[in-house]
């Protein structure tokens, strides 16, 4: 019997949800605990042998498991306003009610926050940092908004500043070799990945799928495990039969809406099909250079939601054209102000839907479905 | 040249220009802070303006130059560290520099040294004075206080104590929030019987703070970075601990009766931060009015909240 990819997604679940309140009953996690933002340098902490938690996915878990609205409610009862992300919303309200899918993730030992996706981050984290008492770690990425020597330098000195760190949290010295190593596991995993997302062009594959294993790229890219999960996921769906033509190809622009069973409004998409969508390749992360702090700033200071327009408008109209969509569905998410704009001008017709990727009762279905009636008469 | 600039972060002793103080355009973006969509109108249809500098320091001002980038006018996002230490401070300096050389590549003009220094000193003579009305503001109308400040915001730069109304007392408050687009705000806190004896304003408490600032830096970019970023912090520097603690500090060692929680509607930072506050004071038993605003002309509609504050405290 062929090794199939879900045997080590399991696995790779059960050690992601370990120490969540839920599985340890009562018992201390073994390694030092870090709440991490989804574009932070975890080679870094994995070669230091720190756990690493991620709150927005966990976000994303609770609303697909269809109870973000008390959630939500309590956080908005702790003075967090309801205009603030819902990914931080949701989590708020689980660390303070201590409920969730599977419970509540263990306690952090230090706050790591990123700006390299959006300004958000830091300030939820400030507010963690405030019911936890924790350090808190921001790294600044300047993106393509500083001359590239100039933030190359920089980057680099925050870098060597977290090892340090790092370092003195976990009582752990690192070895250049180690992470190296788990550098070459990410560039591994993108480009296995990559190979899965090859697939929603021209296979029946639905992108359901890929919307809830980019899971593995985002919270365990540095992991031997995941390349071979993405690789095995790959071989599996590239003999899937071919997807039906007739349908329209659509983009999806904007994230997965994480509480929908599909998560995308399949129930408004009649007549289209989904050939592409920008969230699944916003890991794509490019790790360029000769030693592993060139490699760091390549990947972490060029994240998408961190180029300027141009760049952003070039790679998505790259995206859109290789996908061969006719049309797009572009999220407008109450949660993200950054990601909207990335599809300003991207050439093909799109329609514009209000959405929350948490929220469900953010979305007007009734008024999606004229929108999407009207993309279709407009490309017909 | 006119360079129209938002936030306290953009250095004004590189060249001149005019800080945004309000504009009733017709951009408007879901979700998004009315005050950048306004900045981000008169960019657009304002013709007078030519360029516009603003930083990477929210989300919704990290995507300004998007919706700006057509416009053929100078544009400049500036990405202030998001840290701050010696690193973020020398990091900062090179941004200033940069700035400076694309103005001048813009403009085709060139800034010397020297005018940053003799700019720097208006700046700084300006600022001190600032912060002598800020010491005294229990004796001052708050509103006239205000609108002397942002008077003095632009080239100039004079600020004249002597233009500032007295106050007429009042239930003293702390007032925090975004920059006072809306200074009408002032008048319906004055006229509800409050009185505003300190705050944390960008343009008033903050920048009173850079007075005192001392730099022991002779490089005239490093001293700018410093006194920008190490100054009393915006809420996007997440630096909500220090925020909290000397803004207590202030509102117990001022008679502070409540605090009043100025923002802009889907500001997130001030949202965050709020969180947090509203904790911290509830703790200490201070009462708390938050004033939402829905963009940067919107200073009408709250007597009614802000006289049942005054009647609570």
């Amino acid at each position: 019997m062929p090794d199939s990819y879900l045997v080590h997604v399991a696995g790779a679940m059960r050690s992601y949800y370990k120490d969540f309140s839920k599985y340890a009953k009562g018992r201390e996690p073994s390694q030092k605990v870090a709440w991490v933002t989804s574009f932070t340098p975890i080679e870094i902490l994995d070669a230091l042998d720190i756990e690493y938690i991620y709150p927005e996915s966990y976000s994303a878990v609770i609303a697909a498991s269809g109870l973000e609205q008390p959630l939500l409610e309590e956080s908005n009862r702790q003075h967090l306003s309801c205009d603030c992300c819902s990914y931080s919303c949701c989590f708020e309200g689980c660390v303070e009610t201590g409920k969730g899918p599977r419970g509540v993730p263990p306690k952090p030992d230090v706050l790591i926050a990123t700006n390299n996706q959006c300004n958000t981050l830091p300030g939820w984290w400030s507010v963690l940092a405030k019911r936890y008492n924790v350090p808190l770690i921001i790294l600044d990425y300047p993106g393509e908004f500083t001359e590239d020597t100039i933030a190359r330098a920089y980057v680099e000195k925050q870098h060597k500043d977290f090892v340090a760190k790092m370092e003195e949290l976990s009582g752990n010295k690192l070895d250049e070799k180690e992470l190296s190593k788990r550098i070459d596991n990410s560039i591994a995993s993108v480009a296995a990945w990559k190979r899965v997302c090859a697939c929603l062009k021209d296979r029946e594959v639905p992108p359901t799928l890929l919307f809830d294993n980019i899971n593995f790229l985002i919270t365990a890219r540095c992991k031997e495990e995941t390349a071979l999960i993405y690789n095995l996921m790959a071989d599996e769906m590239e003999t899937y039969p071919e997807c039906d033509k007739s349908l329209t190809p659509l983009f999806w622009i904007g994230y997965p809406l994480w509480y929908h069973k599909d998560r995308y409004l399949t129930e408004v998409m009649d007549g289209f099909r989904v050939c592409g969508s920008n969230y699944i390749t916003w890991w794509n992360l490019d790790y360029v250079g000769d030693t592993v702090w060139d490699k760091l700033f390549s990947a972490y200071n060029a994240t998408f939601l961190n180029l300027s327009q141009k760049t952003k408008t070039d790679r998505l109209s790259a995206l859109i054209a290789a996908s061969g969509a006719k049309c797009a569905v572009t999220c407008r998410n109450k949660s993200c102000k950054c990601d909207y704009v990335s599809a300003k001008n991207v050439g093909i017709p799109q329609a514009e839907l209000e959405v929350d990727m948490i929220d469900r009762e953010y979305l007007d279905v009734e008024r999606a479905g004229k929108l999407m009636e009207i993309l279709k008469e407009t490309i017909s | 040249m006119k360079i129209l600039s938002m936030s306290g972060f953009v250095p004004e002793q590189v060249c001149d220009t005019v800080r945004f103080t309000g504009f009733d355009g017709s951009c408007r973006l879901s979700h998004y802070c009315g005050y950048a969509a306004d900045f981000i109108s008169q960019v657009r249809e304002d013709s007078s303006i030519d360029g516009a500098v603003f930083p990477k320091s929210c989300d919704s001002s990290r995507s300004i130059g998007s919706y700006i980038d057509d416009t053929g006018k100078f544009i400049y996002s500036m990405p202030v560290p998001a840290v701050r230490n010696a690193e973020s401070v020398d990091y900062f300096a090179e941004v200033l520099k940069d700035y400076k050389g694309k103005i001048e590549k813009h403009f085709g003009v060139s800034i010397s040294e020297d005018e940053i220094k003799s700019r720097d000193s208006v700046i700084s003579a300006r600022n001190a004075k600032i912060a002598a009305s800020y010491g005294k503001l229990s004796g001052l109308s708050y509103a006239s206080y205000i609108r002397e400040v942002h008077a003095a915001l632009s080239a100039p730069y004079e600020f004249d104590e002597s233009h500032i109304s007295a106050g007429n007392g009042g239930k003293p408050v702390f007032l925090i929030g975004s920059f006072l687009t809306a200074v009408s705000l002032a008048d319906s806190i004055e006229k509800a019987g409050l009185k505003v004896v300190a705050d944390d304003l960008p343009e008033s408490g903050r920048l009173a703070s850079r007075a005192g600032f001392v730099s022991s830096d002779t490089d005239i970019y490093k001293k700018i970075a410093s006194e920008i970023l190490c100054t009393r912090p915006s809420p996007t520097q997440d630096l909500f601990a220090e925020t909290v603690k000397s803004d207590l500090e202030e509102i117990r060692e001022k008679g502070c009766k409540g605090v009043i929680f100025a923002t802009q509607k889907y500001c997130e930072p001030y949202d965050y931060l709020f969180s947090v506050y509203k904790k911290a004071l509830d703790e200490q038993g201070i009462p708390v009015l938050q004033v939402q605003m829905a963009d940067s002309t919107d200073g009408s509609g709250k007597d009614a909240a802000l006289e049942a504050f005054a009647d609570i405290i």
